[in-house]
């Protein structure tokens, strides 16, 4: 080995000790890959219907996180993403079966945007924290598409929805997978290059020195509600489109694995630290750690303690203190 | 011929019945640095409010550059511009620095925001204003000092005319203070007005052109420094003292045993190699300008702070404090400045509040005996005459002088030896305020140690027997009271007395600061 290159070799392994922490989610991925590829290779894990498996089991998970990834960096947070998609989904294909597909569109995306506004106004102009307004929006929502859909599922028989919506494929790449690209690099841009995402990390990274420097913070906040909704209610349409219906039931409880996504990627929950990249392999390694459960065999119950614990653990690693 | 960049004629602002500016006016030319001074209550910050459009006057003109200002409110006080340094408010820790100088404003090409074309403009600034930061260093991982001149430059990058710095220097090492030194010069020479507010005259000596002098809300003085020795400068801060602290009899307590000593105690910045004895019934005062270490000494002795090298004694046994429950335990009670989020739970009831800190003894197998609780809450309203509806009252219903004396009360009830009070008298008025002092003589009589800080040294006059002066985490003096009294003025009336002591007392610590530095400059 030549001089530059042990110097090459050093000067990494610095930069490694000074930012594992930082880069642990990177590391976490890479090291469940190589675990999973070298023993469950024999039940298939590294066949590649089942890593593009795992991206359409991971997109919608993604589209919500990279807007909660918004949430959080302002300083907020969003629990109602699960039953906003689930509500999505029924207003989508009810519309459709009444108006077709580009009405089902649009009223999908209202569903989205309205209970956007109501957390919006609810938690800047009323002053509820945004973890009580989402809390009971979850339930108001959820109580909606049951009502509207009679708890019943509601089929979707427009193909051409269903395959821009989650269901179709370009050879043996999923659309879904493009949904997640687009997601991620609007996100990343909106947030490191826009200054509308200058405004929401300074408005999490102290609000009063943001304010004090001519920042609308109760704007900022109110916009981050309002793309979180929207996200969820996409994300809603991408599953009625997948599983070519809409039920009340579709997200159910993904508020968890949105939020988990976005901390493990690196977001702070109080605020003013985000990065949508870290989102999408935060996502995508909680869709690995689902994927490689199932093929080990182990049941439902003993998955969600090894899930629970593996985010406990890839969370605790990433703190200074630890 | 340098123009006038503020002028203020005939201010007067009233809060509630209170005057806290009276007809004052105000002038600042544009290209010198005014210093204005003022003790605590003299009006200082209502005028910079007002001038900086969070208070609306009473009455009065504004005009900046020479064109009047209506509109009182921030925003146009800064489209005038006018900035004020909010210490180190203005800046938000998890961006960087170029990214906080050029916060709403950054540059944009396609949409996009070029982070590496502000980190070259702030550059720029820098090298104009002689500043030595890095541009891209996130704002969190910057010191005190840096901080600073970041907010300066942001608010000069704003085009800020006027710019109103409010005890800059306080967080600031000394080479950081001759930094910030020579970027007031760099503006001054550009021909921007700063005012400057401190307390540390030795400070203003140095930068300063002119100064104003404002005292109980009334403007006493403006002179070019080169008339204002210091001296001068403290007998019209001080003035004429108004009555009330005065008449608080500062009886003599026999001293008992020692009750606290601290053998070279050291914090983790500040303080440094404290060692002090306080003896029973007595009141000792810790006397210096903010970030002298005052706090941070009390935050050791109390266990919010850990030690870092030092030994505590009480009733001469050492005590190894390292939480708040030890020094409890100790015999030690910490009556804390910020009242309402340290001292009291603001919404629970005055019983509650008073017998917080004695649960475990007035419980039985984990149940609260109510009837002792309000049989010591009662005891406590009693023996300080706290006046409040009830005992169930909510705390946060009382007067600020009777919050502090339920806070008081709640170690009472502990039956603490040692009493440290950290700014005992803040936010209370005047009237009660003799009152909080003179429960501390009384605390004294009955054979409590007493440690005592605060800002307002007729206070500490009135109440101690001794006072030690910090400066830059030292113990840099230690007074007598009584040697602070003038031996030929004995016939002159209590008035005159304290305010004499007062200005031997503001001698003191403006000479602890510029010792405390020659001796931070010898250890470093």
């Amino acid at each position: 080995m030549s001089a530059t290159d042990t110097t090459l070799v050093t000067t990494f392994f610095k930069w490694f000790l000074a930012n594992w922490r930082q880069n642990i989610i990177y590391i976490g991925f890479v090291v469940i890959f190589v675990v999973f590829a070298v023993t469950l290779n024999d039940r298939g894990f590294l066949n590649p219907n089942n890593l593009l498996n795992i991206v359409r089991q991971t997109t919608m998970i993604a589209v919500m996180a990279v807007a909660m990834t918004f949430v959080l960096s302002a300083g907020e947070i969003d629990l109602s993403v699960g039953a906003v998609a689930g509500l999505a989904s029924v207003t989508v294909a009810m519309a459709i079966s009444v108006a077709g597909p580009f009405a089902g569109i649009v009223a999908g995306l209202a569903t989205g945007i309205a209970i956007g506004i109501f957390n919006g106004l609810l938690t800047t102009k009323v002053g509820i924290p945004s973890f009580l307004t989402t809390l009971a929006m979850m339930g108001v929502a959820k109580g909606i598409a049951m009502w509207m859909s009679d708890t019943a599922a509601v089929p979707i028989l427009s193909q051409g929805y269903a395959w821009w919506f989650g269901g179709g494929s370009i050879g043996a790449i999923p659309v879904l997978l493009f949904w997640m690209l687009l997601f991620g690099i609007i996100g990343h841009l909106l947030l490191r290059r826009t200054s509308f995402g200058r405004r929401v990390l300074a408005t999490g990274g102290g609000e009063q020195a943001a304010s004090y420097s001519g920042i609308n913070t109760a704007q900022v906040k109110f916009r981050v509600l309002v793309l979180s909704s929207s996200a969820a209610a996409i994300a809603g349409m991408l599953y009625a489109g997948r599983l070519q219906s809409g039920r009340f039931q579709l997200g159910e409880g993904d508020e968890l694995s949105v939020i988990a996504a976005a901390v493990l990627g690196g977001t702070s929950l109080f605020g003013g630290k985000g990065t949508v990249i870290g989102t999408i392999v935060g996502a995508l390694m909680i869709g690995l750690i689902n994927n490689g459960l199932i093929l080990m065999g182990l049941e439902f119950s003993q998955q969600l303690i090894a899930r629970g614990g593996i985010i406990i653990l890839a969370v605790a690693l990433s703190q200074k203190r630890f | 011929m340098s123009t006038v960049a503020v002028r203020m004629k005939g201010i007067s602002k009233h809060f509630g019945g209170v005057k806290a500016l009276d007809n004052v006016d105000f002038e600042v030319l544009s290209g010198e640095i005014h210093a204005l001074l003022g003790g605590n209550g003299a009006g200082k910050s209502t005028i910079l409010k007002v001038l900086n459009g969070v208070h609306v006057p009473n009455s009065g003109a504004i005009e900046v550059a020479g064109i009047p200002l209506t509109i009182h409110t921030p925003a146009a006080s800064r489209a005038a511009g006018i900035a004020m340094n909010y210490q180190e408010m203005s800046l938000v820790p998890t961006l960087s620095v170029a990214q906080n100088v050029f916060l709403t404003r950054e540059t944009v090409s396609n949409g996009l925001i070029n982070d590496t074309d502000a980190e070259r403009k702030t550059a720029d600034l820098f090298k104009i204003l002689e500043v030595e930061i890095d541009p891209a260093a996130i704002v969190a991982n910057l010191g005190a000092g840096q901080k600073q001149l970041t907010e300066i430059v942001k608010a000069i990058s704003q085009d800020a005319r006027v710019l109103i710095l409010d005890e800059p220097s306080t967080a600031l090492a000394v080479s950081d203070v001759e930094r910030l030194f020579t970027l007031l010069r760099k503006l001054k020479a550009d021909g921007v007005a700063v005012i400057y507010v401190s307390h540390r005259m030795d400070e203003i000596a140095r930068i300063a052109d002119r100064a104003t002098i404002l005292r109980d809300g009334k403007h006493v003085t403006t002179a070019p420094i080169e008339n204002l020795p210091i001296g001068t400068m403290i007998e019209h801060i001080v003035g004429k003292r108004s009555l009330g602290l005065a008449d608080v009899e500062r009886k003599s307590v026999a001293r008992g045993d020692i009750a606290l000593e601290l053998r070279g105690i050291c914090g983790r910045d500040k303080p440094r190699d404290i060692s002090l004895s306080i003896h029973k019934g007595e009141v000792v005062g810790l006397a210096g300008l903010l970030g002298s270490g005052r706090t941070s000494l009390a935050k050791l002795i109390a266990g919010i702070e850990p030690i870092t090298s030092g030994e505590i004694l009480i009733n001469e046994q050492a005590v190894n404090i390292r939480r708040p429950s030890d020094a409890i335990a100790a015999g030690v009670a910490l009556v804390p400045e910020a009242r309402a989020t340290q001292g009291v739970i603001p919404d629970h009831s005055v019983a509650d509040n008073i017998t917080l800190a004695v649960l475990d003894k007035l419980s039985s197998a984990g149940f609260v005996n109510l009837k002792e609780i309000c049989h010591q809450a009662d005891a406590q309203i009693g023996n300080l005459s706290i006046k409040t509806g009830s005992r169930d009252h909510a705390v946060n219903t009382l007067s600020g002088g009777n919050q502090q004396k339920v806070v008081i009360g709640k170690w009472l009830a502990a039956n603490p030896d040692v009493f440290v009070l950290d700014e005992p008298t803040a936010g209370i008025d005047i009237g009660s305020k003799s009152e909080i002092i003179q429960m501390v003589r009384d605390l004294a009589s009955l054979g409590k140690a007493i440690l005592m800080i605060s800002s307002e040294l007729s206070e500490l006059l009135s109440a101690c027997d001794r006072i030690i002066v910090m400066a830059d985490g030292r113990a840099v003096s230690d007074i007598q009271r009584t040697a602070l009294d003038d031996p030929g003025e004995i016939n002159s009336n209590a008035t005159q007395r304290l305010q004499v002591a007062e200005q031997r007392l503001q001698i003191a610590i403006q000479d602890a600061l510029i010792e405390g530095q020659e001796v931070s400059h010898v250890s470093h």
